[in-house]
């Protein structure tokens, strides 16, 4: 029933899509567009939520129900459990995408409806695509041949807060970037005398793609950091590069449609960024889900949807790409602006972000191409990335600090001197006082402390000033990044490791904290059974700090352990403390971390967040009426 | 800006593509890991048997005999994805098939296998997973075929897939001479 149901909603989306698809190519035919764009947003959401409705009341007769999820799970995992799958993910990314598209035909106006009716005609071709790959290479409504009684259950460290919702804030970014790369497309196929101030119709949707791909990253990077237990944020797997790359080119596309807008330059390099952007959030979901590579994050293996997206992502890219070689000529403009201004600031931010972007891609697809011309298994890991990225992300990060402060065209050394020079003053106390507390010097500490601090002071200054010319979206995101890297540099410069085999009233000493294991205990969970120790934490002067409690967990219907690391968080270091194997003669093998300023990064990238949605808003405002 | 300037970006795209294109459909699995095991002679072991809890004593089920030895679970669904291809091996082959049935509970297995088949001469219960970590075991399921004298000629990590089904298949004839 809920098979049927569901197949039949999945080939009704599909048809709306084709609809808009052949509507939007013809003029004059906005009544049939309003009927397939809404019919379209109305029964993908009505698939998803039937997809939702299997899970939560555990209907075992569909193989994606059967295979995640089961009876003891709580509800809120059985819901998350619905995306937390290759099949119900691809549902999730066609929700939003039919959304995105809604929007876009919400839009349209007499002015405009050229444009709109070309942005559609993309989108829709976008959403055949993925829904095409959803019914044939990954339906989820597919039914099993005998009922079962219960469920194989679901990976049990995906059963996390962070975890549920990181993947639908993800595809928000993913499928936003569709919104700029079906626009992109348009503006390419607009006659020369339709110009058109497309921009300010693709800010919004960049905007809020990026902010939206930018909290999900760092809610992934917060559930790594407190699930897997091993002490990091970040371990540049495939998986994680996949969305990192994206977000360096959706930055350096964000910041160059300012130009684009207030300066009328780089229009073509804009329409290029735009296509790329998304071609790429395109490829890493092939990286992940063709099985091409492996990663902790591997979905199941299946090459026919690795040749599916691969031929995709060539009609996309290669129809978008030979669009831009024969089109784009017209948006070269003859605006010419010297580097020392705010045009050029950004603009070396923009080479900055390809550059790194390129690094990360080299890296990934580095271990695949050794392979295939040579056979060998190589793996490219942090030594690689720490040494080509850092180096090239800190003059991005000095030029972010100036870029704000400059104005558009041309500048003036000494007025931009001027400008600089108090934030400079506080960036060099403040650093001064920083180093005289913590005291532990290394060249890479020191830059990134400095630089952190350079960006908040530029930014506070400007807020303190009431500069109200500048975007308040804009100086709170770049707030929040300077305390991103505040927390960055910290954790990773000064964190220290001991590992330790410990029995129970066994001591161990990390930087000013003792740290004494009082017991062991078992307990007893939802859907798990898990053995917790206690950990009593003084600090210097021997007082009781607090008590950790990390746990062993063991989940019985998929024989999975997981290790739930305990974390006590302050505004200038977190103690963490995973518990490994052991038993209770030879002892527990115990990992203690210190990791300063962790918080800051977390606290960062919520401000950007917040920044970002402050700026989506501004520039919805702004689309022409 | 020249012309020709502008194909680069789509010059770029189709060589990335290409080279994508090329990997998926190379005779090719990014879960080949190279073992150190390989062409190395295995490591015994002790243990008791899953159905009859007697004593499991490696190098008396092997025996120089070819043997392809499988590492799994009930509870891991990619077992369930490969089973119906070692029941295939054990159907066509003439060949002994050992399981390992690694960090399960017994009752269960035995269902498990009830319900699926079972393909394996004996079931060797390895509870806490030592007889993996001997193995050099990476993730299960995990198979190996091993030669009458002993040495370990194959190692596949990850289910076993129709192509790897295939090569296995050839490998065992191979082994066998």
């Amino acid at each position: 029933m809920t098979s049927s149901l569901g197949n039949f909603s999945l080939w009704v989306t599909l048809f709306f899509s084709i609809s808009q698809f052949f509507f939007s190519r013809k003029k004059n035919q906005l009544k049939f567009v309003t009927i397939s764009a809404n019919g379209l947003f109305i029964a993908s959401f009505i698939s998803f939520f039937l997809l939702m409705y299997a899970h939560v009341i555990s209907d075992f007769s569909l193989v994606n129900v059967f295979q995640n999820s089961h009876t003891t799970k709580p509800l809120i995992y059985k819901i998350s459990g619905v995306w937390g799958n290759h099949e119900g993910s691809m549902l999730l990314w066609i929700l939003v995408l039919t959304l995105f598209n809604f929007f876009i035909y919400k839009l349209y106006n007499d002015k405009n409806s050229t444009f709109i009716f070309k942005t559609l005609e993309i989108q829709s071709l976008i959403t055949t695509g993925f829904i095409v790959f959803t019914i044939f290479t990954s339906n989820p409504f597919k039914k099993m041949i005998s009922v079962a009684e219960n469920g194989l259950g679901f990976n049990p460290i995906l059963q996390d807060p962070a975890l549920a919702i990181h993947p639908p804030l993800l595809y928000i970014g993913y499928v936003g970037f569709s919104a700029a790369f079906s626009m992109s497309v348009a503006t390419l196929s607009l006659n020369k005398n339709e110009s058109f101030y497309w921009y300010n119709y693709m800010k919004p949707f960049v905007l809020a793609a990026w902010t939206f791909l930018s909290i999900g990253i760092a809610l992934g990077s917060l559930w790594a950091y407190y699930e897997l237990g091993w002490g990091g944020w970040w371990f540049w797997d495939p998986v994680e590069n996949a969305s990192f790359m994206p977000w360096l080119l959706g930055t350096a596309l964000l910041h160059s449609l300012i130009i684009a807008d207030k300066r009328r330059s780089l229009q073509a390099w804009v329409l290029l960024l735009a296509i790329l952007t998304f071609l790429l959030s395109v490829i890493g979901t092939f990286l992940v889900r063709s099985g091409i590579l492996t990663s902790v994050h591997t979905f199941a293996l299946d090459p026919s949807r690795g040749i599916y997206i691969l031929v995709f992502t060539a009609l996309l890219g290669g129809y978008s790409l030979i669009l831009f070689a024969s089109k784009s000529k017209i948006y070269f403009s003859n605006n010419y602006f010297s580097f020392f201004s705010k045009e050029g600031a950004i603009l070396i931010n923009n080479i900055f972000m390809v550059v790194i972007c390129s690094t990360v891609f080299l890296g990934t697809i580095y271990p695949l191409l050794i392979e295939a011309l040579t056979d060998n298994k190589i793996s490219v890991g942090e030594p690689y990335y720490n040494s080509t990225v850092v180096p090239i992300i800190l003059p991005a990060i000095l030029i972010m600090g100036v870029g704000p402060l400059l104005s558009w065209e041309k500048e003036n050394i000494s007025k931009v001197i001027k400008k600089i020079l108090p934030s400079a003053i506080f960036t060099l106390m403040l650093s001064v006082l920083f180093f005289s507390i913590y005291k532990i010097y290394s060249l890479i500490a020191i830059a990134g402390v400095s630089l952190a601090f350079w960006i908040i002071t530029n930014n506070l200054i400007i807020i303190y000033k009431k500069r109200f010319n500048y975007s308040i979206g804009m100086i709170i995101s770049h707030l929040g990044v300077g305390l991103l890297i505040l927390g960055v540099t910290g954790s990773s410069v000064w964190q220290i490791e001991k590992i330790s085999k410990m029995k129970i009233n066994d001591e161990i000493k990390i930087n000013n904290y003792n740290i004494i294991f009082k017991k062991i205990s078992e307990i007893k969970g939802p859907n798990y059974l898990a053995l917790k120790g206690s950990f009593f934490v003084y600090n210097s002067k021997k007082k009781l700090i607090t008590t950790l409690n990390p746990e062993n967990r063991f989940y019985p219907i998929t024989g999975n352990f997981t290790s739930e690391a305990s974390i006590h968080t302050n505004i200038s270091r977190d103690l963490y403390i995973v518990l490994g194997k052991g038993n209770i003669n030879n002892g527990w093998t115990v990992r203690v971390y210190y990791n300063p300023l962790v918080i800051w990064i977390w606290i960062g990238a919520l401000i950007i967040f917040l920044g970002g949605i402050a700026s989506t808003v501004q520039n919805i405002k702004k689309i022409p009426k | 800006m020249k012309n020709h300037l502008l194909k680069i970006p789509f010059i770029f795209f189709s060589i990335i593509l290409l080279i994508f294109f090329y990997l998926l459909i190379i005779e090719r699995n990014p879960t080949d890991i190279p073992s150190a095991l390989l062409n190395k002679k295995v490591q015994q072991f002790e243990t008791s048997s899953l159905f009859n809890s007697q004593k499991f004593n490696s190098s008396q089920e092997f025996d120089n005999n070819v043997v392809l030895v499988n590492f799994f679970a009930s509870w891991c669904k990619p077992c369930r994805d490969e089973h119906k291809f070692i029941k295939k091996i054990s159907e066509k082959k003439n060949l002994k098939i050992i399981g390992i049935n690694y960090k399960d509970n017994p009752k269960k297995a035995i269902e498990w296998l009830e319900k699926l088949g079972n393909p394996y001469s004996n079931v060797a219960i390895d509870r806490n997973g030592e007889i993996a970590i001997d193995w050099g075991v990476y993730g299960i399921p995990e198979t190996f075929i091993v030669d009458a004298k002993g040495i370990i000629k194959f190692r596949h990590v990850g289910p076993i897939t129709k192509k790897i089904y295939k090569k296995i298949n050839l490998l065992i004839d191979e082994v066998k001479q």
